[in-house]
Formats: structure tokens, sequence, C-alpha cells
């Protein structure tokens, strides 16, 4: 991977993207902004609509808006909103990063994602089960344990088609210049990331080891568009 | 891009092997379980019939730019590039990296596009190797059948048959391809198009992409008769990275 697309995926996404640079492996272990968990109400939006709100920009209108809506409570994701179209979509935390990401305990880190049907059933369980323990006083240490017991024994099986939409302009994914990126993703299991071209100069497509411990490959696929339709920035 | 999607939406035909933007305009509601019309096979067409073979036919350093065109450098300079001969396919440039690049014709769009078999299409396309492996083997059966001068019923009927009898295999998991030629050409009424990706799936219903709505960058094809879905996500830059037109 050229540094200039590693560049571009540590600015994209620290929630769901990857520091899989060596360049960015040393700014995670020499600078560690957010060693520990913070204080759960910095996690916390106060405002419950505006939550609901920031979930459902994560897909265009069409589909949020007849999405259930989850947010995040002091004991877990709660039902805000009930859905008509199979689709769910919430706000992740920071700790939905991969492990190694030095921003996993960024309490300003809001993830707006909205799963499709299959994804609802075979991906956002790992959401629950990672913010479950979170909320326990888990360390990140005992998570990384506890989601890969998890995935051997409890995750549903992958299915064909899961796929998220990532495309809100008020996401705030990572404290790097942009802050933010519109993307979809697509679950798929362990694979060499060659076989998408991900990762290479000028595809829109990027691997992103989120779930690597989970056996689950994330390709994203950036859009260059929000959900509103306006147009967003790639910066290939 | 945006225009060029929503100057198609509520567009629905049935359609076959789909490999344009354009194409994928006609479909865009069916993953929401919006029953397909029938085909119309005998739907009057601008190319009634094939032409001569010499139309289909490019210089072949022409045609293996334009089949690498279709993906970014970085991945096409590596593939296995095919060029079209008047008995089919060859490969032209072995490959190292398990991606195929290979210009497709028009008889790959749907049997009643409009366009089907227009001389002056071409379609790019690199191939990951999932798809090399599976969906690029209905490439070269539907060209077999063109080139061997089949009606549009033979070729339906024959293609249908393969898959019913389960000759031609179904998309492997992860199959996808690149179609981000800035050189590609879809005919008449949709010109070059749009950059995008496409996947393909066995035929399925519910997958619910949220494609086709307002707003989503994804779009759905339920080909016909292969019993194949597709869904193309329409990318903002060609695959030298200059920006796509936005209007």
């Amino acid at each position: 991977m050229g540094r200039k697309t590693a560049k571009r995926i540590s600015l994209g996404s620290a929630v769901l993207v990857v520091v899989l640079t060596g360049v960015l492996q040393m700014q995670a272990q020499s600078k560690t902004p957010y060693p520990a968990m913070d204080a759960l109400d910095r996690y916390l939006m106060p405002d419950r609509n505006a939550e609901i709100a920031l979930a459902r920009s994560a897909a265009p209108d069409s589909i949020s808006r007849d999405a259930k809506v989850l947010v995040l409570g002091p004991h877990g994701y709660e039902t805000a909103v009930e859905g008509k179209n199979g689709f769910v979509c919430a706000v992740e935390r920071a700790w939905m990063a991969p492990f190694d990401n030095p921003e996993f305990w960024n309490p300003k880190l809001r993830g707006p994602i909205c799963y499709n049907p299959p994804a609802v059933r075979s991906i956002l369980p790992m959401t629950y089960k990672r913010t479950e323990m979170v909320l326990a006083g888990q360390s990140k240490a005992q998570i990384e344990e506890g989601i890969k017991a998890f995935a051997k024994k409890e995750l549903p099986a992958l299915e064909p088609g899961a796929f998220t939409y990532m495309m809100s302009k008020e996401a705030y994914l990572t404290d790097s210049d942009g802050h933010n990126m519109a993307h979809l993703m697509f679950y798929t299991p362990l694979m060499d990331s060659a076989v998408w071209g991900a990762g290479v100069d000028k595809s829109p497509v990027m691997l992103n080891p989120q779930f690597a411990r989970e056996g689950i490959d994330v390709f994203m696929v950036l859009t260059g568009m929000w959900s509103d339709g306006t147009l967003a920035p790639v910066n290939n | 891009m945006v225009a060029t999607i929503m100057a198609a939406k509520g567009e629905v035909v049935n359609g076959r092997a789909f490999t344009a933007v354009a194409a994928l305009m006609f479909v865009v509601i069916p993953a929401f379980g919006v029953a397909l019309p029938s085909r119309a096979q005998d739907d009057k067409t601008l190319y009634p019939r094939m032409a001569p073979i010499e139309q289909y036919m490019m210089d072949r350093n022409a045609e293996i730019a334009l089949a690498r065109s279709a993906a970014p450098e970085a991945i096409s300079r590596d593939a296995e590039v095919l060029v079209l001969g008047r008995h089919g396919y060859e490969t032209a440039v072995k490959g190292k990296n398990g991606f195929v690049c290979v210009v497709e014709r028009s008889w790959m769009a749907p049997f009643d596009d409009p366009e089907f078999l227009n001389p002056d299409q071409r379609l790019p396309l690199c191939l990951n190797p999932p798809a090399a492996r599976s969906h690029l083997l209905l490439t070269f059966k539907t060209t077999d059948l063109a080139l061997a001068g089949l009606s549009k019923t033979q070729m339906f009927d024959s293609i249908k048959s393969a898959f019913d009898k389960k000759e031609m295999p179904l998309p492997e998991p992860g199959a996808m391809c690149y179609m981000m030629s800035k050189q590609q050409y879809f005919g008449r009424k949709y010109g070059n198009a749009d950059p995008h990706l496409m996947f393909w799936f066995p035929k399925t219903d519910n997958m619910f992409w949220g494609a086709g709505l307002p707003g989503s960058p994804v779009y759905v094809h339920q080909y016909s008769p292969e019993p194949i879905t597709e869904f193309i996500i329409s990318v903002s830059k060609w695959s030298d990275g200059t920006a796509a037109p936005t209007d």
C-alpha cells in the first residue's frame, strides 16, 4: 500500500478504516491521545433526537426514513424508532474501530451507519457485543479476547450481500484532517485485498480490517456523494 | 454522474447481461420486490440484426489499451487482457494478478436494449479473480453465440438452457468488476455514462441494498434468463483519477 493511499485511509475514518501503515503504527505507539476509556457521558449524546437524526443521515432519506433507529444509552443500544424496511441505523462509537487504532477510545467519534437486512443479522451483533463489553467496563484486551470468542461461538454466519451505508455529512470519524468520508461497506469472508483491487492507487476500493479479529473483511467503496445528494470529497 | 442516473429513474425494463450504468438505469427497483416486466424479445430496435463482423472489431493495440482503461492502472497493468477475434475472445496479454480486462460488445447488453447489437458499443471492464472464474464464462458464451450468427431468440434460449442444465457457473462469492473507463461507450443514449463498479450474486430478491431509491448510489439489475443479480455502485472518478461529470 502506498503512502498516499495510507494517508487517505487514515484521514478517512478512524472508526472504520484502518491503521495499516508503518507510519500510523508508529504514531499509535508514540502518541496515544486516548489511552483508555473516557467518562461514559462523553460517548453519549444527551439529545436523543439529535442522535436519531445523525443515525438516519448515514443513508439517503429514502432508505433511512423507514429504518429502525437505535440510540446509545448507558446500558447499550436501545430502539428509538421502529422500522419497516429492514434497515437499521445507528451511531457507532470509537470502540468499533480496529483494536490497534489510536483513536479506539476517542469520545468525539460518531459513526452514523445504516445496515441492510443481511448486515443487521450478521454484522450488527458485533456492534452490540463490543458495546456491551465496553459498557461493562472491560479493557481493550478483554474486549479483543471476548470478541474473538463471540465470533467463534455466537456470531451468526456472515450473509451474502451484507452491506452498510456511511454517507453522513455530519459523521466524525477521526481527528485527522477531513474527519469524514462518504462510503459504502461490503462484508466478506477474509480474503486477499488484492482480490478486489483494494488500496491501490486511484482505486475507489479500500480494505478496512475493522473486523479482522472476527474473521470478516470490510471493503469500502467511496461514493463521492453524501446522503443528502451533495458531492463529497474523494482524495484518490 | 448524478444527472445520468436521475434521468433514468423510473424506467424499468427487463434485461440480460448488463454492463452499463446506462442499462442499470432501467432497472432500479427490483431489490425492493417490484417485479420486472417480461422480456419483449420482439421489440423493434435500431439494430435488428448483427452488423458485418468487421464493425465490431478493433485495432488490437487499441483494444488492449481500451480494455485496460476499465480499471486504475495499478490493477490493469498486471491483468490478463483479452481481445475479440473473429472466433471469440483471445488472450492478448498474459496477466499475473488474476484480473482479466476485456472490451465487451453490445450483445452483452440486455436483449431488449434498443442498442443490442449496436456495433459502436465498447464496454471495457476488468473482472476480479472470482468474476474471471465465473462471470467471464457468460461473456465467452454469449460472444460465441453472437459470432455464430444466432438470433436473439436463439441466444436467449441457449443461455437459458445452459443455466438450467447448470452448464454455466453462478457468480462466485466476491465476484466484481471495475468499469471506470473514460472511453467506454454505451451507445447513442448514454454515451460514456458513468464510472462504476459491479458486483454479481446468484439471483436474489432479498439483499435489500436500497438500490434505485432516490439518493442511493446503488443500482440493481436482475439478469434474464441468467439467474444473476447485479449491483452497480456509481463512483466519482474515472480510472485515470480524473473526476467524472457531475451534471
